[in-house]
This record gives C-alpha cells, structure tokens and sequence, in this order.
C-alpha cells in the first residue's frame, strides 16, 4: 500500500510503558485482522515483547466503524 | 456448539435464492401502496388527480396546470365538458359529497397562464402526419402531435380558428377563445377552408406518412383499441363509453399512442399503457378522515375555494402496516418496496449489503399480518432472509452473537432441572423463561413456591430458554440443537406438561412439545393465591406478541388481572394489533434506536397509564422507556417491580436464582467462588458497558488475565494501566488503577478485530 495511515501518533517523547517489560513503547508496525481483511496500521508497540497498544478513542471509532462495514461486505 | 461461534468471512461466493421469482410477486403483490388511488384508476386519461389536488391545496396553480396539460392539449374542453368518472369513484363519496375535481380543474386553467417556457426540447420528427376533420377528436390528434414535433397538417372546412372550436365543442364562445393560445403553442400547419370528402382524402394522403380523419371520412370500421383501419390509417371508433367531450380526448391520447407505435414500425397493439378505467385495489381507511363540506361552485370557484374544495382531497394511500409499526416507520418503506429490496440483498454475492441492518431490525412480531388489509406478513419475509444470509455464511456473527451467547448462558450456567422434593414424577414442569429469571428472579421463586403448593400432581421446575433467541437470529441448526437439548432434558423429568411463563416460550414450545399451557392458564384454574395484590386503578393491558393469535390468552390475562381488582381501559392497539416492546426479532441487540421506538410506541396511546404486561421482556422494555409498567405475576405475588436491571444484572440474577432454588429447595449446598480481588465500578463505566454491551464477567475474566500474565501499558500522564485479554471473538480492553488486590476501572472498551505485529 503506498501511504500508510496513521490512525494514532505518539506524543514526543512517549508516555506509554510496557508495564511486563518496563520499556518504553514505541511506533510500531501493527496489523488489524478482520474476516480475512487485513490492515497495516501504526501502533505503540513493546519492542520486546511486541504488546500492541489500542487506544479507546481508535477502538470505539476508527475500528469499530471499519467492523461494521466489513461485517455487510 | 463452538463452531457456531467460529468468525467466518463473509466473502463466500455462496448464493441461495430466497423465494423463486413468482412467490416473490406473489408476496409482494399483496401491497397495494403503489395501486392508483381510485380518481386516477377512473379517469380514461389518467389524470395524476391526487397529485394535482395536492398541488392545488397548496396554491401551485401552474403545476396543477402542468399535469392536465400533460394529459391532454386543452384541458380547459376537457374541464368543461368531462362527466367526471373520477368523482364517482372518489372514497369521500362514502362519507359525505366527493370532491369536485372538474370544477378546480375549471379553476385551475383560469386562474394561471400559459407556461411561456418550452419545456424539454424534443427533437423534431420527420414523419408527416395529415389530419382531416373539424371534430374535437382531429383537432385534439394534430395538436397532440404536433406537440409532439411531429409535422401535422390539419384540413378543416373551417373558416377561422373559432370557426374551428365551434365546431370542436358546445361550449361558451368565452371559453373556446382561451383555448386560441393552446393551439398556436402547438405549431401545426392549418388549412381552412378545405371541403373534405373520402375522395379528398384518398388523393391527398399519398404525401404523408401518416393519416388521420374524422369518424364521417371512414371506409370501414377500425379496432377498438388502436383506431387504426387496415391500412393502419386512425379514425374514431364507432363505440362510445363516455360524453363527447371525454371520449374525443380519450381516443386522441390513443391514437397518438397507435401513430408512435407505427413509427417505431411495431404493431400499434405492441406495449400499449392501460387504457381507460383501471381496477385499483388500494385500500383506504376512511376511519381516521374528518367530515369537511363541499365548496359551492357559484360560476366558478376562486383561487381560495378551490384551495379549500382541493383540502378536501383525502389524498389517498394505504398506511396501515405504518400506523403501528416503529420498524417501517425508521425505513420510510412499504413492505412491497422493503420485500424487494431485502430480496435484493440476499442475492448480492459481492458488495455491501446495505439491507441488512433493515432486515436484522424487525421484531418479527406479526403486527404487520394483521394491521394490513391483505395480511402482509413481513416477519417472515425478515426472517427468511435471516436464515437465508446465515445458511450462505453472509450473516455477520457480530450481529447476534451477543444474543446467542446469553441464550447459552441460559442453557449452560444459568439451567437448572428439577423435580418437586418428594415426587418421583411430576405431571408438570414450570418453565419461566430466560427474560422472567434474568429480570424478576423473586417473582419466579415465589411462582414456583406457589405452584409446588397448590397445583396438585407435583411441578418441575425448569430455568432454561427456550430457544426462540437463535430462531430469531435466522440460526437454523443451532435452534435445533438447543431444541434437541430441552426435549432430552424434559425427557428425563418424565415429559411432564410445560407450564410457560412466557406467550413466547409457550408458542415455540407448542412446536416441539405434545402439552405447553400458560402460567395465567394454571392461575385462572387455581385462583390467586392469598394476599395477591390488590389494584384499585385503571390500568392497560400490553398484549404480549407472542400471543398474537391467542385470544384465549389475552383473555384470561384479563381475567386475572379484573380479580385483582383492576378496572382495564382498552387501548385501540390492544390483544392481536399489539405492537411489539423492541425485545422479539433481537431489534434491541442489533438497532437500539427502532427497540427505544417500538417501546415509545407500545405506549404511546397513554403514557401515563400503568400497563400490565405478561411477557417479562415488555415489561422490561416498556419500563427502561420510563413507563409504568409491571408483569402480572408480579401483582400476583406482591413483589416489588425493581426497575430495568442491566446486562450483567440479568446474568447474575439468573446465577442468583439458580443458587437460590438449589439452596433452598433442593437443598444443595453451593461452593461460593471468592474472587481473589475487588473491584469498583463508577456509575459512568456502568452505563458505558451497557451500551457497548460489555459484561461484568468479561471484565473480571480481563482483570483475571492481566493478574496471570501482567500484560499491560503503563500511561505516565494520567498513571493509569490499560490490559488486554481477548474472549471469544472480542478483544477485551481495561484502563484501572490497582492498589493491592483491590482495582479502580476507569475505562471497559472492546473490537473484534486481532491486532499483531507485523
């Protein structure tokens, strides 16, 4: 795909931490799975132990509103 | 089972027809909305009469003027001299005189002008067309005709045009003048002056493509239906169904008809409209119309007469299946249109499927069958297709699943089957339904208690649901498995005779079982118990749907509910026109706006009135809509109506009672599970998990979880962790503070989709 949406950005400097792994998340490359669609998004990400982080605003807005078109194709 | 919870795509190139094309017509047949209303139906030039009263009622004289000249190049003849079929067939001519259309079509050409724009360009045609006559008819054919670009010439003995429509019409020379413009508008070439005869005819027609004449020029007499001689040549025919005036016009529409079909070189019998008085089946309820007196025509009426004589219009259409129904309401569609389109959306195999959440937001409650004049049966139309989507893996999972798991729930964690203590067997089982134990599981305690006591042969008990939630959800095998399930269970309670709390659980039981009676049935037969509630007030009673066509029921819900000393009003939607509380068809799950409608309707008639209900989903949803309402086993055995309990509410409430049977029934000591922590939960998050219908559980089995595995994200800004832990086929999310074992939740969101890395 040629531009990558970002459905969230990171504050500078980050202030979200992996709490199993105490380090700093980071933007990370992350893929939603839905009824065999795929969507590459970027996320914060655990760079150890690879913990995607989804914010509510996202899940109850931008995915929930892709479910429910995926769920009528 | 957990199959039937396996998230498929829906992309399957799966297709199956819903109806076969002539069931399809068949069903949607039976609306008659789209049927003519009966002024149009009778007038020979189809007139739009409802849309040109409409138009006049609100002072659009120019457009009521537009759609008589579409029918006809002067409607001003034809407003004189029509007999007006159109009002004898008028519906308010069975309540007082019907409205005087000709008189406003009068009013109408005189009070606006002759449209100066052109309207549409049309293309000029090459075909000549001769006419030879001065009869109304001729002059009507070369007019129309030549509106329509065609080249006419016209040969008249006539000397001038007023020469001309005096010829055409007996009417006041006042009148025929107006109608000058109207044939100057139409350009065709006129030839006064000629002395027509046959042999005229005979020599001057070679030059032209196509001949018209008038009735004394013609050799021989010529079809009825196109006016065309054999050498498809048109003069009137001999039969006349109606005054001069009317039947001229009519037969010039024709016989413009018949020249269009002669220059597309078809048979001019070839895909003709329907001509002359038409049948309409449209119904019109006259029981909703106000008397309203006609308006004298004194000459003729003025401007704001003929407003108010064209007010009189009822404006005819059949809304019937609307009056009741929230559902059709919230999709502006009648079922013939909504039929097709649901039909419609089966059928797609790759794109969006934009019906669904249509078809997935009826309650399938049946009010439609009998509100109808026909008895459109919508509800199966939904429901099939329902089945239909499921059976081609089109249906979307997400839809019901919330339903069909609390189905489970009811059937797995929440069953329970016992015998009465001290009876081998039992004549009956009392099955109170999933919605009586999740909503007022006292009052099923106290059901039972009473029905162990005074009903004789011994009473079983069964909390369970009775599977109707995965019909309802178009789950074919699922609903036979649960079936399977009930019969093997009622099989080892001996077959007992269901006593159902429920109308619902009474009519699908009744399917599948030889003997199901209902809990009021016992209570008329065994009397109230001692000390029932006493109810001096007037009340109304919500007719349950499942009940629809049980009056036996409804009946002896009244009957109980006047021993309780209850004085019932009826409302005009009552017993078999009920509408449904938003709970049946799952609409609650999948369309909450239509579900808080259909409640708002239920109630509508009153809502200040206190409604008894016997469906304990009605009165569920008729309180949560800020109604006063109460199950009337709940006025039986005095227990207090709580208001409308949440999602997790119901869960635990059906545990509860459960426990509390085995407790205190059977005696059978329950192990409590202590959870390892404690939680707190705001009266904001609550209602936030409601409405994402989130449950309790899934939060503790979450909670649970991120204690196991400590996944979580730390947020330094607000010192909040957020966890992750997905059930089933949802991904759960919790933001809390945690002190010790004991945790602040702050935040319960959830998706379907998975997310990874990639």
């Amino acid at each position: 795909m040629p531009n990558e949406k970002t459905y969230y950005s990171l504050e500078a400097g980050g202030n979200l931490i992996c709490h199993k792994c105490g380090i700093r998340l980071v933007k990370g490359n992350a893929v939603f799975e839905y009824l065999e669609n795929a969507f590459p998004v970027e996320l914060p990400v655990c760079p150890q132990c690879g913990f995607v982080y989804v914010p509510e605003e996202l899940a109850m807005g931008r995915v929930l509103s892709v479910e429910k078109v995926l769920e009528d194709k | 089972m957990t199959d039937h919870f396996k998230e498929r795509s829906t992309r399957d190139y799966h297709q199956k027809q819903l109806f076969a094309k002539e069931e399809l017509e068949k069903r949607e047949s039976l609306c008659t909305h789209e049927d003519p209303p009966f002024c149009n139906a009778a007038c020979p030039l189809k007139l739009d009469v409802k849309a040109m009263l409409a138009a006049v009622s609100e002072g659009d004289f120019a457009k009521g003027r537009s759609l008589l000249e579409y029918i006809t190049p002067f409607p001003e003849i034809l407003a004189y001299g029509c007999e007006g079929p159109c009002r004898r067939t008028c519906r308010r001519s069975e309540i007082e005189e019907s409205v005087n259309i000709p008189a406003i079509e009068r009013a109408v050409m005189r009070h606006s002008d002759v449209p100066k724009a052109r309207g549409l360009l049309k293309m000029r045609k090459k075909q000549k067309l001769a006419v030879f006559g001065s009869e109304l008819f001729t002059v009507a054919v070369a007019a129309d005709m030549a509106n329509k670009k065609y080249p006419v010439t016209l040969y008249t003995e006539a000397e001038n045009e007023m020469d001309l429509f005096r010829r055409c019409a007996d009417l006041d020379d006042e009148i025929l003048e107006r109608q000058l413009p109207l044939l100057k508008k139409a350009e065709l070439k006129i030839c006064f002056g000629t002395p027509l005869d046959r042999e005229f005819l005979e020599k001057e027609e070679a030059e032209y493509d196509l001949v018209c004449g008038a009735s004394y020029l013609k050799e021989e007499e010529v079809d009825p239906v196109t006016l065309c001689d054999s050498r498809n040549r048109i003069f009137p025919h001999a039969e006349k169904r109606y005054s001069h005036i009317l039947q001229s016009l009519f037969d010039a529409r024709r016989a413009a008809v018949s020249f269009e079909r002669i220059v597309q070189r078809l048979d001019p019998h070839n895909n003709r409209p329907q001509e002359g008085e038409t049948e309409s089946h449209l119904f019109t309820n006259l029981n909703y119309i106000p008397s309203e007196d006609a308006v004298a025509e004194n000459g003729l009426y003025s401007r704001e007469e003929a407003i108010r004589e064209a007010k009189r219009c009822i404006q005819c259409e059949c809304v019937e299946c609307f009056r009741g129904c929230a559902y059709l309401r919230a999709f502006k569609r009648y079922p013939r249109l909504l039929t097709r389109e649901i039909y419609n959306n089966t059928g797609i195999i790759m794109g969006d499927h934009m019906m669904n959440k249509a078809m997935n937001s009826c309650s399938l409650c049946g009010q439609c069958t009998v509100t109808c004049p026909n008895g459109y049966d919508m509800a199966e139309i939904c429901r099939a297709a329902r089945e239909n989507m499921v059976d081609t893996q089109k249906m979307s999972l997400a839809v019901h699943e919330f339903a069909l798991l609390d189905m489970l729930f009811s059937n797995t964690e929440g069953y329970l089957a016992g015998k009465q203590p001290g009876y081998e067997t039992c004549r009956y089982v009392y099955f109170p339904g999933c919605q009586a134990n999740a909503i007022a599981p006292d009052t099923v305690f106290k059901t039972y208690e009473d029905l162990m006591q005074r009903q004789p042969g011994g009473v079983a008990l069964m909390l369970g649901c009775c599977s109707v939630i995965a019909r309802w959800a178009g789950r074919r095998e699922l609903y036979q498995e649960q079936i399977a399930f009930l019969k093997e269970e009622m099989h080892k309670l001996g077959d007992p005779i269901i006593i159902a709390g429920c109308p619902t659980c009474r009519s699908t039981l009744q399917e599948h079982f030889p003997e199901v009676i209902g809990l009021w049935d016992v209570l008329k037969e065994i009397g109230l118990p001692e000390g029932s509630g006493k109810l001096q007030q007037e009340v109304m009673i919500h007719d349950a749907c499942g009940a629809r066509n049980d009056p036996d029921t409804q009946n002896s819900i009244r009957e109980i509910v006047s021993r309780l000393g209850a004085e019932i009003k009826e409302g005009n939607w009552s017993k078999e026109k009920s509408a449904c509380c938003g709970y049946g068809g799952l609409v609650s799950y999948v369309n909450k706006e239509v579900a808080s409608e259909m409640a708002e309707e239920c109630v509508r008639e009153d809502p200040q009135a206190t409604y008894i209900t016997y469906c304990m989903a009605c009165r569920d949803r008729l309180k949560r809509q800020g109604s006063n309402a109460v199950h009337f086993s709940e006025l039986v055995y005095g227990t207090a109506a709580d208001d409308a309990p949440g999602l997790s509410q119901k869960r635990r409430n059906r545990k509860m009672l459960k426990e509390k049977l085995l407790k205190e029934v059977w005696k059978e000591e329950i192990m409590q599970e202590k959870p390892e922590f404690t939680y707190e939960l705001s009266e904001e998050v609550r209602q936030k998990m409601e409405d994402r219908m989130i449950l309790e559980s899934d939060l503790l089995e979450t909670l649970q979880a991120y204690r196991d595995n400590q996944m979580a994200v730390y947020n330094e800004t607000d010192d909040t962790l957020t966890t992750r832990h997905r059930i089933g086929n949802v991904s759960f999310w919790v933001r809390f503070r945690e002190e010790n074992d004991h945790y602040t939740v702050i935040s319960v969101y959830s998706h379907r989709m998975t997310v990874r890395t990639r």
